[in-house]
């Protein structure tokens, strides 16, 4: 390795990671400033007291929760169905996964809009509750490829096979064998799946605005155009949480990577 | 198949209904006017400001993300770095939305820390003295470099230590210079690797929505931004115009998506 | 006037020395490998050899010419790998024409070079094969016609046969041995697998924890093993401790059977114990057997391994084991039946280290 190659190398990583550091340290630093000459946490108590904060943060935690447990009621047993009975169907299922990170979640929504509005046949937007359901749903959607991903590989390591015929010869079910068998086994994969989902829709933006829900990312670009430090408080906070949910993410996966694993 | 029907429901049916929209007149008639119809007004520059932007922050992402995996992978910098950076960049490179536009505003933004940073230290004026904005194509790009760079070092990493140290012997003991070596060995065998990261890359940054709105409002014209305003208010004058408009989104995304695919095929068919 | 030679070659990595004052002159054209357990030092010589490690102390010298200061591109080595390292993104006749292109040759005689190379190892029909089509035995011998196209003036090899199956390694190293001796080139051959040293060298260094413990025709290596680990190490040895009776007569017991060595004992005086070897194949418990010592035992277990049986017998302490071939109405001894085995005298090595 020539030192001009280590300069280069270092010059590299350096740039990048003041890329990376430098907007984060900047968005820190302006949500202080709310109070002229001295840094202050002003912004946040204007955000923490702000019932529209409130509102929409429990709001979208809300959201997330029900599209986690959504995911998984929809993911779990098709990825168990598929690697037991149709391992023939796994490309295709695999592609229908990919799907949404190829169409942009505008179309999506687009889609939604067009096919679920007032007068057609499932009137989902017509009431407050079914636009939350297709919200939902649409969030769903928008994890399904990370959530089926982390699924699919926790489903690789353990014998899924083999605990399914253990399971039936001693008169299991196949809902207790879904429950009590199978999701045991995966839960650190479900666990990474359902964080990246949390982190996902705690800011999601397109699909709340273009519904019209009273979601946090909506609120927060809404707060953008008419304040001046709190969206930078929201955002530090935002930042906060998808971190520490992608954090919880790599700690779940490491715990599960050092319990014992069968050949 | 619960899941079968889902994925039909909420995925599929929508996508297929803007598609075949795309192509229907108001009373349901099949046309290819919407299609046409396309390259009128300020759809034909949405469209290539988007498309200059997802180049521009692409090519600059695999540029700049390709150095640091490479600092990384071929060692120029101490081992330890490699485990935090590859967390960090699998962290990062999910980040887009409204967060983010607003930590770019607070950096290089008419008051934000490194405009005001140049302007105390320096007296240069980011937007007078280089002419650099944050609403702006550049801008744009440059945030959007926040979540590209993460991804290409998270996709290239993995092709760079698939680079094995034997080809680089076996070219030396033949009497090729480190040069020769890149040229004739390693370029070619990354260079599928690089164009479908490119490829994805480029995806990306054309389907990212709410950053674009949080960061310019409706000030910069691109493909993103239209068509949420078309959804919202129907500024086209034309449903089905919109359609069109979403249409020719899927159909670039999704031919970025093949590229990227099908290279990555083929890279993987000679590293294995 | 050697062709190839290692002077007090050295070679630490920062505080473990992997090669210790390693001494060696090797022939034009001479197949010489060296073999030994993994950690032994013996690839760590050929990388320094091919310029990839630089020695710690000693000189390296190709054709009377120190190669201290050459890198690995300017040494004109050919050299093989165990994991074959073919470019991936080229087809056999641009993986055999890489070397010849780097030196600047004409495309007519490139041309020309590559197709006789590839004859050279039976592949011709394959040149427009990219190296993922083909099997692990094919690609090394690509990798083989890559190394000797530009005409190098050693061939290293790395252990080329051990990522193949056991039937390819045997007729790919054959066909090794044949190339080599058609061409006249000096060759250096790194393996852990004794059969295969012993097969095809003109002479085997024994490696052992960074030196050489003996250097010598695969016959001498086999026959007269110069330490207890060269013993051990090549071929099924039965290693004997026996008691020395009378050093001036070279009397020694095994059990409480004597023997009279040819070999003297040296300095060692009644009592002492001396370590013996003796091949499996050495002796023979048949009828009318020839040698002119022999050791009465009791069989402890015979196992039919195919083309021989072998047998274990109890000598005192000691079990020795013996060969006989296998042949049509030949009875295996039976487990607790006495037996005699026979065999010459000079055939029992003294082990001194």
């Amino acid at each position: 390795m020539s030192i001009w190659a280590r300069i280069a190398g270092w010059a590299a990583l350096i740039f990048g990671l003041l890329y990376f550091f430098v907007p984060l340290g900047g968005l820190f630093e302006f949500s202080m400033k709310a109070r002229r000459g001295v840094y202050s946490f002003d912004a946040y108590a204007s955000v923490f007291s702000d019932p529209q904060f409130q509102q929409t943060f429990g709001y979208s935690v809300i959201m997330a929760l029900v599209t986690i447990v959504i995911g998984i009621l929809i993911v779990v047993p098709t990825a168990y169905w598929v690697r037991l009975k149709m391992p023939w169907a796994r490309p295709y299922v695999e592609f229908l996964t990919l799907m949404p990170l190829v169409i942009p979640a505008i179309v999506i929504v687009f889609g939604y809009i067009r096919l679920y509005n007032t007068s057609s046949w499932l009137p989902l937007t017509g009431s407050v509750m079914g636009t939350n359901v297709l919200l939902a749903f649409g969030y769903t959607i928008l994890a399904l490829p990370y959530m089926y991903r982390a699924v699919d590989t926790g489903l690789r390591t353990v014998d899924v096979a083999t605990l399914t015929e253990a399971a039936q010869s001693l008169g299991a079910g196949w809902a207790t064998i879904l429950g009590r068998v199978i999701l045991p086994n995966v839960i650190p994969a479900v666990l990474s799946g359902a964080f990246l989902t949390f982190a996902i829709v705690i800011g999601e933006f397109t699909l709340a605005a273009l519904l019209d829900r009273p979601a946090f990312g909506p609120y927060l670009q809404r707060v953008g155009a008419n304040k001046a430090y709190e969206p930078f408080a929201l955002s530090v906070i935002a930042f906060g949480i998808t971190w520490g949910c992608l954090a919880l993410i790599q700690l779940v996966s490491r715990f599960s990577k050092s319990a014992p694993r069968k050949a | 198949m619960p899941f079968v029907i889902f994925v039909t429901m909420f995925l599929i049916l929508p996508t297929m209904n803007i598609i075949v929209g795309a192509f229907q007149t108001s009373d349901g008639s099949f046309t290819l006017q919407n299609i046409i119809d396309l390259q009128n007004g300020t759809i034909p520059s949405s469209y290539w400001i988007s498309v200059k932007i997802s180049v521009a922050s692409a090519a600059l992402g695999c540029l700049i993300g390709f150095a640091m995996a490479a600092a990384v992978v071929f060692g120029a910098v101490p081992a330890w770095v490699k485990s935090p950076l590859m967390t960090f960049s699998g962290v990062a490179s999910n980040f887009a939305g409204v967060p983010l536009a607003f930590a770019f505003l607070a950096t290089f933004g008419p008051v934000g820390l490194v405009t005001l940073f140049l302007r105390n230290n320096f007296g240069i004026v980011l937007q007078r003295d280089l002419g650099f904005n944050i609403l702006s194509f550049w801008g744009l790009t440059v945030t959007y470099l926040f979540f590209q760079i993460p991804l290409m070092i998270l996709i290239i990493a993995p092709a760079l230590e698939g680079l094995k140290k034997e080809w680089r012997e076996a070219a030396e003991v033949l009497g090729a210079t480190a040069f020769q070596y890149w040229r004739m060995v390693a370029f070619p065998i990354l260079f599928p690797s690089l164009l479908g990261t490119f490829a994805l890359l480029f995806a990306n940054a054309f389907g990212a929505v709410a950053t674009a709105i949080a960061l310019t409002g409706s000030s910069l014209n691109i493909v993103p931004i239209q068509l949420y305003a078309q959804i919202r208010g129907d500024v086209l004058g034309n449903p089905h115009l919109g359609y069109a408009m979403a249409f020719g989104m899927i159909v670039v995304t999704a031919v970025a998506n093949v590229i990227y695919i099908w290279l990555r095929i083929r890279a993987e068919r000679w590293l294995k | 006037m050697s062709f190839l030679t290692l002077t007090s070659i050295q070679k630490s990595f920062g505080p473990v020395q992997v090669v210790k004052d390693f001494n060696m002159d090797i022939e034009k054209g001479e197949f010489v490998s060296f073999l030994g357990p993994s950690g032994c030092g013996k690839t760590t010589i050929l990388r320094m050899i091919a310029g990839f490690e630089t020695p710690t102390g000693g000189n390296i010298e190709i054709g009377g010419k120190s190669q201290q200061n050459l890198k690995p591109n300017q040494r004109n080595i050919g050299m093989v790998f165990q994991a074959y390292a073919l470019f991936p993104n080229m087809n056999v006749a641009d993986n055999v024409a890489f070397g010849l292109k780097i030196a600047g040759m004409p495309k007519a005689q490139i041309d020309a070079r590559v197709k006789e190379m590839l004859g050279l190892i039976h592949l011709g029909h394959l040149a427009d094969r990219f190296p993922y089509q083909m099997s692990g035995g094919q690609q090394q011998r690509v990798a083989l016609a890559r190394a000797l196209a530009p005409k190098p003036q050693v061939l290293l090899l790395d252990e080329p046969l051990s990522a193949l199956d056991a039937k390819i390694r045997v007729s790919l190293r054959e066909e090794i041995r044949m190339i080599q001796q058609q061409l006249g080139i000096t060759t250096v051959f790194v393996t852990h697998d004794q059969e295969e040293a012993l097969s095809i060298s003109d002479r085997i260094v024994v490696m052992n924890a960074g030196r050489a413990d003996q250097i010598g025709t695969p016959f001498e290596i086999y026959n007269k093993p110069a330490t207890r680990f060269v013993a051990s190490f090549v071929g099924t040895l039965n290693l004997i401790e026996a008691k020395v009776v009378d050093p001036a007569s070279n009397r020694i017991s095994i059990g409480d059977q004597g023997i009279t060595l040819r070999e003297p004992l040296g300095s060692v005086k009644a009592g002492d114990t001396v370590s013996l070897a003796l091949r499996p194949e050495a002796g023979s418990i048949a009828e009318g057997a020839k040698g002119d010592t022999a050791l009465t035992g009791e069989v402890v277990s015979s196992n039919f391994l195919g083309s021989v049986i072998r047998t274990r017998m109890k000598v005192g302490n000691a079990v020795i084991s013996f060969d006989m071939f296998n042949a049509p109405g030949l009875t295996p001894p039976a487990v607790g039946e006495t037996v005699t085995l026979r065999f010459t005298a000079s055939d029992l090595l003294i082990i001194r280290e």
